[in-house]
């Protein structure tokens, strides 16, 4: 039933949509990149000629203005990352702990409720909260003067409160996704195991770190890997609430690509940055492979 | 192999209908549109509120033709889409003419311009000055649209033209309640019209050898005057941020809460939202003076040719295209969209109908103080420091001294100076 030159032409006929759309949208994009970045290639004048590795000697070299847009940019992303990770993790999975234990009546309500916030774009999130977090007349300032705080805070033009902004759009953002994934995982455990943990006198707290964490653990890892790869992508609450400011402090590593493309032109260099925050990524994600699976191995 | 050939041969088949099917091209290959006209694609970035008052410019023109057909194509990121298509005319903004100048995007005008009847003495001066690079005009003037001040009736009467009348200003309102002020100073924003305005009125240059040389005392010393108006004077709330002078205009004062201004040093592009809450209480006027001598500063539009359309029936098209929009009963509806025509015999409409054309008279009369932008390469990137860390610094940094700001202003200029050495032509 299998066999035969007609079976063969169907399965490659089935797969073929995937190869084709892989290798235009994903490894030509890749090649062309890497390619590119070995060139001075200016956006308006196009190729400039080959220039080796000089691109990512400016890119490394102290003092430059690449440079200068390159460490600023992935200074402000790795410091968003160490903040943004814990909480939309720790929080998503607070959530799904909750929702799992309220009567199945209300789950549904209450996974909508947490989730619909992810199915708004960006821009609306960020004009709510534009308005939000203004430091004149904000809702935000109005609430906590009210409640008999002398002064304004500067939310979006002072530090640390502009990154606290950014962190509380993306968290409020953002969660449900986490949260439906702890969500799935947790529908997964065995409910024989908390019965018998029941048995065994086990508290809440044993029983989340008993049985409920090794149960998800595989998936808590992958949400923290996908959590890390999504804050290493901050752009958009950056560029609308904050505009990368104050003094260029929210100035994330795609948004000095950004500039670096379509500022100033540089098309090789941008390439460059693009493909060593890739290289950065990817040990970054590599370590915590290594860390998370070492002692299981 | 066999295996290997043939899903070679498969890849290739499917890249082939992908191509075969993306078809079409620009507007600028097609020469001749179905209806057998001349096609003219005519790129900008009027997104906002003007954007129906060119395409009104434009579709009274495709009207008006049985040779030529003007395809108008209004694109937020218009230049990006500039850089990687081909189109035969574009709105390129004062500050950028230069680069694209530099980088060989655009051409020289001036034959067009003789086709279609448009003269250099048509304009203002203001405006000529802005598009003539070399010697040699680069793009066609369409308006200036400065930094304007908006104040409210309500509460001052006559427009301030003296930073001392800003200063009586807000002594006025703190006595009546310590959330009213003068003015608004924001940290982002429209700060490059602040710092290139206290510049012009400081009679400070600020280009020298293609650069930006920000690091002059002189210079250091002028901005500090932001500084004071925040924490010196406190003419202005503490604190703004992104168009905090706009906003805080549009306010409205509660009790420790929120603060609100009586004037707005700001673009007037902002016009509509503010008449439509101030309605007839709106004073539009000239920026005061702030520095030692009067200027005034902002941004322009042209319209420039790109370098690639060489074809003569277009090019003659383009003639008539403008030959058309340069007419005052034509350009007249740019004025009504808000923005102010550097183009005098337009300028005359305007000045007879100046309640009918508020905004575009107010700008008009700053024309004769207009100090446009330095024409550098890359001007938005070689002023970025200066936009996004060193004006937030000087309004939001309470013990600024001017030396710190010169070490700032020394590092912007080292910044200005790579970006100029990025220029294709030096």
């Amino acid at each position: 039933m299998y066999k035969g030159a007609s079976y063969k032409i169907w399965s490659v006929l089935m797969v073929s949509p995937f190869i084709i759309f892989f290798l235009l949208f994903w490894a030509l994009p890749l090649v062309l990149g890497i390619w590119i970045s070995f060139h001075n290639w200016n956006v308006s004048a196009g190729n400039l000629g080959f220039v080796g590795l000089d691109n990512y000697k400016m890119i490394l070299t102290s003092g430059t203005i690449y440079n200068d847009l390159f460490m600023t940019g992935l200074k402000n992303t790795l410091y968003f990352v160490v903040i943004s990770v814990p909480p939309l993790v720790l929080i998503a999975l607070g959530l799904a702990l909750i929702i799992d234990n309220l009567p199945d009546k209300f789950k549904t309500i209450y996974r909508t409720i947490f989730f619909i916030s992810y199915s708004i774009s960006v821009t609306a999130v960020s004009a709510i909260f534009l308005w939000l977090f203004n430091n004149n007349g904000g809702f935000i300032n109005n609430v906590l003067m009210s409640l008999g705080m002398k002064e304004a805070v500067n939310w979006l033009g002072e530090q640390p409160y502009a990154w606290l902004t950014i962190l509380i759009a993306t968290v409020w953002w953002t969660i449900g996704f986490n949260m439906m994934l702890f969500i799935n995982a947790l529908n997964e455990v065995d409910s024989s195991l908390y019965e018998a943990a029941d048995l065994d006198g086990a508290g809440a707290w044993g029983k989340f770190w008993y049985v409920t964490f090794p149960q998800i653990k595989n998936v808590g890892f992958f949400i923290v890997i996908m959590t890390v790869i999504a804050s290493f992508n901050l752009y958009g609450q950056t560029r609308l609430i904050t505009n990368g400011g104050p003094e260029q402090s929210t100035n994330s590593l795609i948004m000095n690509i950004q500039t670096s493309v379509f500022g100033m032109n540089q098309l090789g260099i941008g390439s460059a940055m693009a493909l060593l925050m890739g290289i950065i990524m990817t040990v970054i994600l590599g370590l915590q492979y290594w860390l998370s699976y070492r002692k299981t191995d | 192999m066999k295996t290997i050939s043939k899903w070679l041969a498969l890849v290739v088949t499917v890249f082939l209908v992908l191509a075969g099917c993306s078809g079409g091209g620009d507007s600028a290959d097609s020469g001749k549109g179905e209806n057998g006209k001349v096609q003219i694609s005519f790129i900008n970035g009027f997104t906002g509120g003007d954007g129906a008052y060119m395409k009104k410019i434009t579709d009274a023109f495709n009207a008006s033709q049985d040779k030529y057909e003007v395809v108008e194509l209004q694109e937020k990121d218009h230049y990006t889409k500039f850089k990687s298509g081909e189109y035969d005319l574009v709105v390129i903004h004062g500050n950028n003419l230069e680069t694209y100048k530099q980088d060989g995007l655009i051409q020289d005008m001036s034959s067009v311009l003789e086709k279609a009847g448009i003269a250099e003495t048509d304009f203002h001066q203001a405006g000529i000055d802005t598009v003539k690079l070399d010697d040699t005009m680069y793009a066609v003037p369409l308006d200036i649209h400065p930094l304007t001040m908006f104040y409210n009736k309500e509460f001052v009467q006559e427009a301030p033209k003296t930073y001392e009348d800003l200063v009586k200003i807000n002594d006025e309102l703190q006595a009546q309640s310590k959330d009213l002020y003068a003015l608004g100073v924001p940290s982002s924003g429209l700060v490059e019209f602040y710092m290139l305005m206290i510049a012009a009125q400081n009679g400070i240059d600020l280009e020298k050898d293609g650069y930006l040389n920000f690091a002059q005392p002189e210079y250091a010393e002028a901005l500090m005057q932001f500084h004071d108006m925040v924490w010196k004077d406190k003419v202005s709330p503490a604190g703004l941020g992104l168009d905090g002078e706009f906003q805080t205009f549009m306010k409205e004062a509660q009790e420790g809460k929120a603060y609100q201004t009586a004037v707005a040093l700001t673009g007037p592009w902002f016009y509509g939202g503010a008449k439509e809450k101030y309605g007839d209480n709106l004073g539009v006027a000239p920026i005061p003076q702030i520095g030692s001598q009067l200027a005034a500063y902002g941004n322009s539009h042209t319209i420039a040719l790109p370098a690639n359309v060489k074809d003569e029936e277009k090019l003659a098209g383009i003639a008539e295209y403008l030959k058309f929009m340069y007419t005052p009963e034509n350009l007249i509806n740019w004025a009504d969209g808000g923005q102010a025509p550097v183009h005098l015999p337009t300028l005359e409409k305007v000045t007879a109908e100046q309640e009918k054309y508020q905004i575009a008279y107010q700008n008009s009369q700053q024309f004769d103080d207009y100090v446009s932008a330095p024409q550098v390469y890359q001007f938005g990137e070689q002023i970025r420091y200066m936009n996004e860390s060193v004006f937030s610094k000087v309004v939001t940094t309470e013990k600024l001294t001017t030396d710190a700001l010169m070490k700032e202003l020394e590092k912007a200029t080292e910044m200005a100076k790579q970006i100029a050495a990025t220029a294709p032509q030096q």
